[in-house]
């Protein structure tokens, strides 16, 4: 087994039009560890999470589970790394959960009954009912449809699994019970996220990153507790509010 | 690193029937929506708006599928246009000539959308007219089938003047908007 | 499981639990039956409509319903039919023909449709490698409906919020103006679908489940009912 589940070596992404959005990142994740990816919007997370599956092209090295991304890897890639999204209905694309689940096993070659038993247990792991394959995803409540989504990644097995923005739309239980599915996940994890609270629930790491660098990589208790920093870099300001008091938010 | 071709291929595969998913809905939704507001769908032509728009946006390949594929889907599962008599399938054909043109106009001739969008307009008619002319063998019709044909036209000429507005419009916007389905070396501005 | 767009009809019926591909094969089979079948005598017509009765039957469909939707195709077919009449004798017997043949075809799909999921006929339609290509356009375009209608839902009550008395003109303007920005936003949306795809392992072609076995017994019964109807229609050619 490699030593390191995700490995990733300056890595540089500007857009078409030269702007920068990635300077020269480099970090790296234990398998089973789980690590959060801080900034605020525009820092560049989304944009570093798309080069790590390989869907930008970055100037750079990334290594997942031992697999260089290189031309030819990118489908090992993609199957050792899995990427939810912020928006899951991008992610559920066929006419039913079902289908959505067990495509990307079928891709793969893996034979229908094996791939619908696979979709089966993976449904029970993310905590969605029995029925739930049949249904159509318009069906689902929010939460349904990200557990859905997520179920689509992880019956794949992956070494590491990226989220981006996952607790976006979900009320406070369903953040709690995505946390605990989380947390039972064996995987490594990177979640690009803004709340620190569910960072410090599920991250003992942070990475920060701002205007494209990589600004930060520390432990996450300490870093929440240092509110220059957090303000320094984004990821709270102060509110002044009616009564004349100064709320952080 | 350098992503390989047969992966920005795949890519762009994947992208593209995504948009042509998402394009055929709305070809199948639009006439729901027209007839629900009271305005005639063989006036208006709301089907051939977004189908037509999709020729302009996707392969030939795709462009052809979809022509194919979207009023034989609404068919089935709205009962409109109706198989018997052959309506889906003349509509098929229609489609099929004018987003296939299109796609080929505009996509791999690289002509400029006021050339390429009246010339799909012709080719539909053109296939209309000779599709009804095959039908009416069959049916053994008697009446000329150039009549009927000119007769659609007429009657869809509204839809016809709205896509000549309409669809110029959503393409370059939609252009503005993913510059990636600009067709390379453009000949002029739509 | 109910899509957006569908003229499935939730039933338990023999005909529901039929293998789609039988069904197909019978329909098939009935709509040769009726181009081939003679007008004159009409009892072969005759013959096909109480098999179609049947087969409704057999779906359990209500009567109500069906004549609803076949109703519902009452211009397209009756304004040819009553043209036909101002004509002469030859043009009122194509105007007969013309309306009696589509009826019946028009009636077999609307039962074909009313005991069969619009998904589970585009599965069976990506198998055969030369039309593979429509039944996975279709499923794109199902699950695209289903998205789109939220979408257009959410506008339709931002669009009441904001404009509740609003005239035809505007309504058009608006609706020619949402359809232009779904447009757009669809091809941004089918920019990040396209990637999910290939994140999720797509080569080029969405990857299939292995067909089940036809069950023999259903592929009898497909077989039997397009015998029938090719049977009857024979029939009444030979004699």
């Amino acid at each position: 087994m490699a030593l390191t589940a995700l490995e990733a070596t300056h890595l540089s992404y500007s857009y078409a039009d030269g702007a920068s959005a990635l300077r020269q990142i480099s970090f790296s994740i234990a398998h089973g560890e789980r690590v959060a990816l801080l900034g605020p919007n525009g820092a560049g997370k989304s944009t570093l999470l798309w080069c790590l599956v390989g869907v930008l092209r970055a100037e750079g090295t990334i290594a997942v589970g031992g697999t260089v991304l290189r031309p030819g890897t990118e489908a090992e890639i993609r199957t050792k790394l899995g990427l939810a999204f912020a928006e899951p209905e991008d992610q559920l694309f066929m006419p039913t959960v079902k289908r959505d689940v067990t495509f990307g096993l079928l891709a793969a070659g893996v034979s229908s009954q094996e791939a619908t038993q696979a979709a089966e247990q993976t449904i029970r792991n993310v905590g969605l009912p029995e029925g739930t394959l049949e249904r159509a995803a318009h069906e689902l409540s929010s939460g349904e449809r990200r557990r859905a989504a997520l179920a689509s990644i992880l019956v794949m097995n992956p070494v590491v699994l990226a989220l981006d923005e996952p607790t976006n739309s979900l009320d406070a239980r369903g953040r709690a019970s995505l946390a605990g599915i989380l947390l039972q996940l064996p995987c490594a994890q990177l979640i690009a996220t803004h709340d620190l609270e569910f960072a410090r629930a599920l991250c003992a790491r942070a990475l920060v990153l701002m205007n494209g660098e990589l600004v930060a990589d520390t432990p996450m208790a300490a870093f929440l507790e240092d509110t220059n920093s957090l303000q320094r870099y984004g990821l709270i300001a102060s509110l002044r509010t009616d009564d004349g008091q100064t709320r952080v938010l | 690193m350098v992503r390989g071709a047969s992966d920005r291929d795949v890519l762009s595969r994947a992208r593209e029937l995504a948009l042509a998913g998402l394009l055929g809905a709305l070809g199948l939704l639009l006439p729901i929506g027209f007839h629900a507001l009271g305005w005639g769908g063989q006036v208006f032509l709301p089907m051939h708006l977004p189908v037509v728009v999709a020729g302009f946006l996707v392969s030939p390949a795709t462009a052809v599928s979809l022509g194919i594929v979207v009023p034989f889907l609404s068919s089935a599962l709205t009962g409109m246009p109706p198989l018997a008599p052959p309506v889906a399938p003349l509509m098929a054909l229609e489609l099929t000539a004018k987003a296939g043109a299109a796609s080929v106009l505009y996509r791999t001739l690289r002509l400029p959308m006021w050339v390429a969008l009246p010339a799909a307009v012709v080719a539909d008619w053109a296939v209309l007219a000779l599709a009804v002319s095959l039908a009416a063998g069959f049916f053994a019709i008697k009446a000329s089938p150039f009549q009927y044909a000119w007769a659609a036209i007429l009657i869809g000429l509204p839809g016809t003047i709205l896509q000549l507005v309409a669809v110029p419009a959503a393409v370059l916007a939609t252009e503005r908007r993913v510059p990636r389905l600009r067709p390379r070396k453009r000949h002029g501005t739509g | 499981m109910p899509h957006h767009l569908d003229l499935y009809l939730k039933r338990e019926s023999t005909l529901h639990r039929l293998d789609p591909r039988a069904k197909m094969l019978a329909v098939a089979g009935f709509i040769v039956a009726v181009l081939l079948a003679p007008m004159h005598p009409t009892w072969p017509m005759g013959a096909l409509l109480v098999l179609l009765i049947c087969a409704a039957a057999l779906a359990r469909i209500p009567v109500r319903l069906m004549c609803r939707r076949v109703l519902s195709l009452a211009v397209v077919i009756g304004m040819p039919f009553l043209l036909s009449r101002l004509g002469g004798e030859a043009t009122r017997a194509a105007g007969e023909q013309f309306a009696a043949r589509s009826l019946l075809v028009a009636a077999v799909f609307l039962v074909l449709m009313a005991s069969t999921r619009a998904i589970v006929l585009l599965e069976v339609a990506e198998r055969p490698p030369l039309i593979s290509v429509f039944g996975q356009l279709g499923e794109f375009i199902l699950r695209g409906v289903d998205l789109l209608v939220e979408e257009v839902m959410r506008t339709n009550r931002a669009w009441a919020l904001r404009a509740p008395t609003a005239t035809v003109r505007v309504r058009l303007a608006g609706l020619t103006q949402a359809s232009m920005s779904l447009i757009s936003r669809a091809a941004a949306r089918s920019e990040r679908i396209g990637a999910a795809m290939v994140l999720r392992g797509f080569q080029g072609k969405l990857p299939t489940a292995t067909p089940t076995p036809l069950p023999w017994s259903h592929m009898a019964a497909g077989v039997a009912f397009a015998l029938a109807s090719l049977c009857v229609a024979g029939l009444g050619r030979w004699r």
